[in-house]
Parts: structure tokens; C-alpha cells; sequence
């Protein structure tokens, strides 16, 4: 989805930014943290706005150098979205996040999105996270996602072209698993 | 399946926006940007896009709803698009 929004976007003051959440990466993957990975890519690619520069100075000289807090963050990354064309931010795996957490990060988008109408989030996840997502965004769109029978052929191709024991497999196993595999998946 | 040109010009853009990355900020703004996050997304993005495979999932992108989302001016849309699906459906690999 990252790739397609910014071959869509060359050329335009469109920014395309991304984060995967992980489960395993539960501690680092705070609400703020997030957003800062976020803010990140958007300055990355246009050069540090003066009143971050500013707000670091500011958190050097306090006590231990102190991180943004999440109100903070959500402030900037206003701030800093306004100066854009448009921007899509991707968030994959929102499921992965403690509910705690995927409540604080959902509720802060939609505090960033009042602000912001050119911004667009697509969000991936398992379907038991879909009343959390209608909660905060009552209109959020659904693409349900299943595999289809021509994607898995392909793949299962791929697989087989890569084979390290390609002498293993005669013909006739090679086209019963082109037919079989990709019958049974999409009867799940 | 995999179309050489594509996966050429792919490997470029990450390069050059490494580059850029590298090159184009001084010394406080590597610290800056430590300080807004220690996340580095990009790194998972790249393993992402080396193990996908081209074409699939590409129908997702063809839906109305993708269209419309991406498309659409501002304030005609609604903001947010969510893929649901079950563990192991193809999710994360979307192009």
C-alpha cells in the first residue's frame, strides 16, 4: 500500500508514511513513540521545521532531557500535516497493539484528523478489532481482505520455482498442489 | 511475477531516500530525530517489499472503496479505510 500511495504521489507535495505494529515490540511501541515515528518520515523527507528544533532546545534543558508527551506530539504532528498537500499514513497490524494502547492511538488520530482534512489512514487488522475503529470513526470504510485464487496460485508457483529439491516433486504432485491449495483456501 | 524493470526502479527510490536521509541532515537533527522516536519503520518496510510478491494482493487496490479513499478530494471522504482479515491472509504485503 506504502509503495502504490507513493509511485501515486511523485511529484506532489503528497507525503506517504508507514509503521508496523509488532507485539513483541510492545515497550517501544508507545502511543508517542508511534506518532514520533510518524512525525519522523514527514521531516525526514522535508527538512526539521524551526518549532521542533525549538522544542528540542526546550527538552534539553529540562531535568534528563526529557521526551515529548503524547499532547505534545499530537500538537506538532498538526502542525506539521497543515504545511502538506495531502498525507496518507498507513498503520499495519493494529491488532498486535494492547487494547489499552490501540484506544490511545486511535482516539489520538482522530484528534489529528479534526484538525486535518488532508489526511487519509489506512489501517490493517484482524476483524475483532473492528468495534474499537467504528467507536472513534462511525463512517470508517471496510475492505475485507481474502486471499484470492489467482494470488495464491502465483505464489505457490513462486514457492515452487525456488524449491531446493525440485526432483522431489513429478508433475502430477506439481499440478495437484496448483489445484488443491488454492480450492481449499478460499473455501475457509 | 517479478518485473525486473519495477524491482530495479524499487531499489533506487530506497536508495536515493537513504541517501537523502543520510546527507541531508546535520548533526543535532540525527539527534532530533532520536528524540522524537527510536521506531525505525523503514526497516521493516524494506523486508516487507523484498518478500512480496508482485501482482499479488494488487486487486485491493482496484476497490472502489481504495479508489475512493485515495483519491477523492478532501472533506468528500471519509478519512479512514480499514483492511480487515484474518491472521495470514496477505495483509501486511499490499502493495
Amino acid at each position: 500500500m506504502i509503495d502504490s500511495l507513493c509511485d501515486q504521489a511523485a511529484g506532489k507535495d503528497v507525503a506517504v508514511v508507514g509503521l508496523y505494529c509488532d507485539f513483541l515490540a510492545q515497550h517501544e511501541q508507545s502511543t508517542t513513540n508511534i506518532l514520533g515515528a510518524i512525525l519522523k518520515q514527514l521531516v525526514s523527507r522535508g527538512g526539521i521545521p524551526g518549532y521542533i528544533r525549538e522544542a528540542f532546545q526546550k527538552a534539553k534543558r529540562e531535568f534528563g532531557g526529557r521526551g515529548l508527551r503524547l499532547p505534545d506530539m499530537v500538537e506538532i504532528l498538526k502542525k506539521t500535516i497543515t504545511s502538506l498537500e495531502r498525507m496518507y499514513i498507513c498503520i499495519d497490524a493494529l491488532d498486535e497493539l494492547v487494547p489499552k494502547r490501540r484506544r490511545e492511538l486511535l482516539r489520538s488520530l482522530k484528534e489529528i484528523i479534526r484538525a486535518s482534512s488532508n489526511m487519509r489512514v489506512l489501517l490493517t487488522g484482524r476483524p475483532h478489532i473492528d468495534d474499537e475503529i467504528v467507536e472513534c470513526f462511525d463512517k470508517a470504510v471496510r475492505i475485507p481482505i481474502v486471499p484470492i485464487q489467482d494470488d495464491i496460485r502465483s505464489y505457490l508457483q513462486m514457492r515452487i520455482d525456488v524449491d531446493t529439491t525440485p526432483k522431489a516433486m513429478d508433475a502430477e504432485l506439481r499440478a495437484d498442489i496448483m489445484r488443491i491449495i488454492p480450492e481449499k483456501i478460499s473455501e475457509m | 511475477m517479478l518485473s525486473g524493470r519495477q524491482q530495479v526502479t524499487g531499489n533506487i527510490n530506497s536508495f536515493n531516500s537513504i541517501i537523502n536521509f543520510i546527507t541531508g541532515i546535520d548533526a543535532e537533527g540525527l539527534q532530533i530525530m532520536r528524540w522524537l522516536s527510536p521506531l525505525e519503520p523503514q526497516q521493516r518496510h524494506q523486508d516487507v517489499r523484498t518478500d512480496r510478491l508482485d501482482g499479488v494482493g494488487n486487486w485491493v487496490l482496484e476497490t472502489t472503496e481504495f479508489r475512493k479513499w485515495s483519491d477523492t478530494e478532501d472533506g468528500l471522504v471519509e478519512p479512514v479505510l480499514f483492511c480487515c482479515g484474518d491472521p495470514g491472509v496477505g495483509k501486511t504485503y499490499l502493495r
